[in-house]
């Protein structure tokens, strides 16, 4: 599949917005997203990612602008070549797996052989072909999760959509989540991912769209978007009392905690000015001058 | 615009993991036996009551009447020699159950024959007296008067009265009673059945909206394929059921007639025969004309098509059984309103008020089978009626269509009539 839409978009948005009631979900948004990337889509709840999510699914239709995928409108044949973990997760409780893994994959267009082959190999990989003949009511809760995700990837899509996907995760099915969307990635797949935890994000997506209040703030390549920024915050790591943090002037302080802080410079703060202050009241662990975190450029975006 | 393929691919699923289920074996067994329960048990429990050996003092003053109950069944009746007081006196003590007074001038038409009881005597023991003190009255005095054999056989005979139909392929010999009987039955089966399986449709997209599969479902089909495709599979597994219950009771009648007709004949007495014999004929089958079968399926499935789509618009605004009260009220009107007229309806079903209570789409489908069962309906009735509620169901499916795509995206909130309106009207 890699190489196949490498260049065009396999998604765009072209001046979309959607209203429910007066509220404006999704207010005037355009972007592009490109073959074989993990794409952030990040903001507050209530920003507008879920509602860009149910208009790329094709439940929602946009009020207006259009969304195009694979290069045709959304619609009954894109459905098919996605796949699509909803934040509001679940399955048929009184369902069998194997039957209920076979029906949603032939609900996206595969037929009944193909389906079992691709749903074998994956509750395989997940250790999980035991569970086959077991109604999904009778599974554990983290069971559910595994046979929810390969629900989400059996059919072979070319593009993944995952809306929360760590909320209500066991760290091992985190991991394992985790390791499989980079690997989708690997093979070429363009995957969505959409969170309001932002630093959740940091290791994993190629490029962002920051939203706020329905609006698009911010898009474009991650590690671009950082780099315009400059090595302007600091990370310090410290033990001692903190309360000098908040005689700084020109800062903004992110992710404070008793021993951690991150420290974006504004106009006219200097760098070495706060390492001198920090010496006079704590021990120093770390200080290091780094690039901007999303949640702060998030911040910076927003407040512009 | 339908995706054929998916649509039977869900109408598959709604159908088959239904028909596999628990629920659907255990009441399509135990609906039927409710239902012969509820008909039969009356009937056994008369037939067992009236087992208990009762009998009755009969104070005769005549010296003749007296004789021939006795010698009629000597068990029912016993001459005694007590006064009317004493005999009062021993009913309040609860040493008899009651007592017969036959006066002296009763055999010259004179004067009345006295049944005293404690409380209730109950109407079968009431008319059997009556009828046996008739009987040997009469023939006494007949007797006394030497009546011919001629007279008597006049008196003894009944009037016959033919109940003739007529209908376009000729006259049917109609046994009202039994149609009516049939019609209501047909009606109360329809009521049923709607609730029972609206109440399934209604559960099946609160399960999907609640299990929250409902998304992962939406991104792959249109809501309204799932909900055609949830309504076909429901629709198909009611048709399911009603096949294996006609089948099972054609068996059932096949086999029962011969012990009906073999139960009936077997006491022994010429007069009970009789009276046996014409009880047996109400209850053998009257021809029941394939017109009102056809009819009765094709309004529970419509009825159960503009029902459903109502129950399913329903389930998709709330998130819980709870909450869904307020909401299904005035669907759960509409099905008890025609219930109220069924007697009426029945009873007159060519008036203006029951032609058109029939033929109101949400009505129809009890009031029809009942009017059907008893008249042969005019073409322009049943059909209009059924083009009707074809209407209505697509109007239905469609603004149910619009409240369940919108319903089953909200969580946490019940939706007021308000908000459903606005729902339909949402682009």
């Amino acid at each position: 599949m890699p190489g196949g839409y490498m260049n065009d978009p396999i998604v765009s948005f072209r001046d979309v917005s959607k209203q429910f009631d007066e509220h404006m979900a999704v207010d005037h948004v355009s972007f592009d997203v490109k073959s074989g990337r993990i794409f952030g889509l990040l903001g507050p709840n209530g920003a507008g990612k879920t509602t860009s999510i149910r208009m790329m699914t094709y439940i929602l239709k946009p009020d207006t602008g259009s969304i195009e995928m694979f290069g045709q409108p959304v619609g009954p044949e894109t459905q098919k070549k996605l796949g699509y973990l909803p934040e509001e997760r679940g399955l048929y409780k009184k369902m069998k797996v194997g039957e209920q893994l076979v029906y949603l994959c032939r609900l996206r267009g595969l037929s009944r052989n193909e389906a079992r082959e691709r749903i074998r190999y994956w509750l395989e990989r997940f250790g999980a072909y035991d569970w086959i003949g077991q109604e999904v009511g009778e599974l554990s809760k983290g069971m559910q999760q595994k046979i929810q995700f390969v629900a989400t990837i059996a059919h072979d899509p070319d593009c993944l959509i995952f809306d929360e996907p760590f909320s209500g995760l066991d760290p091992i099915n985190s991991e394992m989540l985790k390791q499989a969307i980079l690997e989708l990635r690997d093979q070429g797949k363009t995957i969505f991912f959409a969170t309001h935890r932002m630093e959740q994000v940091e290791q994993l997506c190629d490029d962002i769209a920051l939203f706020n209040n329905g609006k698009l703030i911010l898009h474009g390549d991650l590690s671009k978007i950082r780099s315009s920024y400059g090595h302007n915050s600091i990370r310090l790591r410290f033990s001692g009392d903190s309360k000098f943090l908040n005689d700084i002037e020109n800062v903004r302080i992110n992710n404070r905690s008793t021993n951690y802080a991150e420290i974006r410079l504004l106009d006219g703060a200097d760098d070495q000015d706060i390492l001198r202050r920090a010496q006079d009241h704590v021990r120093i662990h770390a200080f290091e001058l780094v690039q901007p975190s999303i949640q702060e450029i998030f911040i910076d975006s927003v407040s512009k | 615009m339908i995706q054929k393929q998916k649509l039977l691919l869900i109408i598959q699923r709604e159908y088959l993991t239904r028909l596999k289920s628990k629920i659907f074996i255990v009441s399509t067994i135990l609906a039927p036996l409710v239902m012969i329960l509820l008909l039969v048990l009356p009937t056994m429990i008369q037939v067992l009551s009236g087992e208990r050996d009762r009998q009755f003092m009969v104070y005769d003053e005549t010296g003749t009447v007296g004789n021939e109950l006795v010698a009629n069944d000597s068990v029912y009746y016993r001459l005694t020699e007590s006064l009317p007081e004493e005999l009062r006196q021993s009913l309040i003590r609860g040493d008899i159950e009651g007592f017969l007074v036959i006066p002296h001038e009763i055999l010259d038409g004179k004067g009345q024959a006295s049944f005293y009881h404690g409380g209730t005597a109950g109407m079968t023991v009431t008319s059997r007296i009556r009828s046996d003190v008739q009987r040997i009255v009469r023939n006494i005095r007949l007797d006394r008067v030497d009546a011919s054999q001629e007279v008597r056989t006049i008196l003894a005979d009944r009037v016959q009265m033919e109940n003739l139909t007529i209908s376009e392929e000729g006259e049917e010999e109609a046994d009202s009673g039994f149609y009516m009987f049939l019609g209501f039955i047909m009606g109360f089966i329809i009521y049923g059945a709607m609730f029972g399986y609206g109440a399934v449709i209604m559960r099946s997209v609160m399960e999907e909206k609640t299990s929250r599969i409902v998304e992962v479902i939406a991104s792959s089909v249109r809501p309204f394929e799932l909900l055609m495709g949830k309504v076909t599979g429901v629709a198909l597994l009611g048709l399911t059921q009603f096949v294996i219950w006609a089948v099972a009771g054609a068996l059932l009648l096949m086999a029962a007639a011969p012990l009906v007709t073999i139960f009936m004949g077997g006491n022994g007495e010429a007069a009970q025969m009789a009276e046996a014999s014409s009880e047996a004929a109400a209850f053998s089958v009257p021809a029941i004309s394939p017109f009102l079968w056809i009819g009765f399926v094709l309004f529970f499935l419509l009825g159960f098509l503009v029902y459903s789509a109502l129950f399913a618009a329903v389930g998709s605004a709330v998130d819980q059984e709870s909450d869904s009260q307020q909401l299904q009220l005035p669907i759960i009107m509409l099905i008890i309103i025609p219930l109220m007229f069924l007697f009426p309806v029945s009873d007159d079903p060519s008036s203006t008020m029951a032609i058109s209570l029939s033929m109101v789409p949400f009505f129809a489908p009890i009031l029809m089978p009942v009017r059907m069962a008893v008249l042969s309906l005019p073409f322009w009735q049943v059909g209009g009626t059924i083009l009707l509620m074809i209407l209505t169901f697509v109007v239905l499916i469609w603004m149910s269509s619009r409240i369940y795509r919108t319903g089953i995206l909200m969580y946490g909130k019940k939706a007021s009539f308000k908000e459903l309106w606005k729902w339909i009207r949402e682009n």
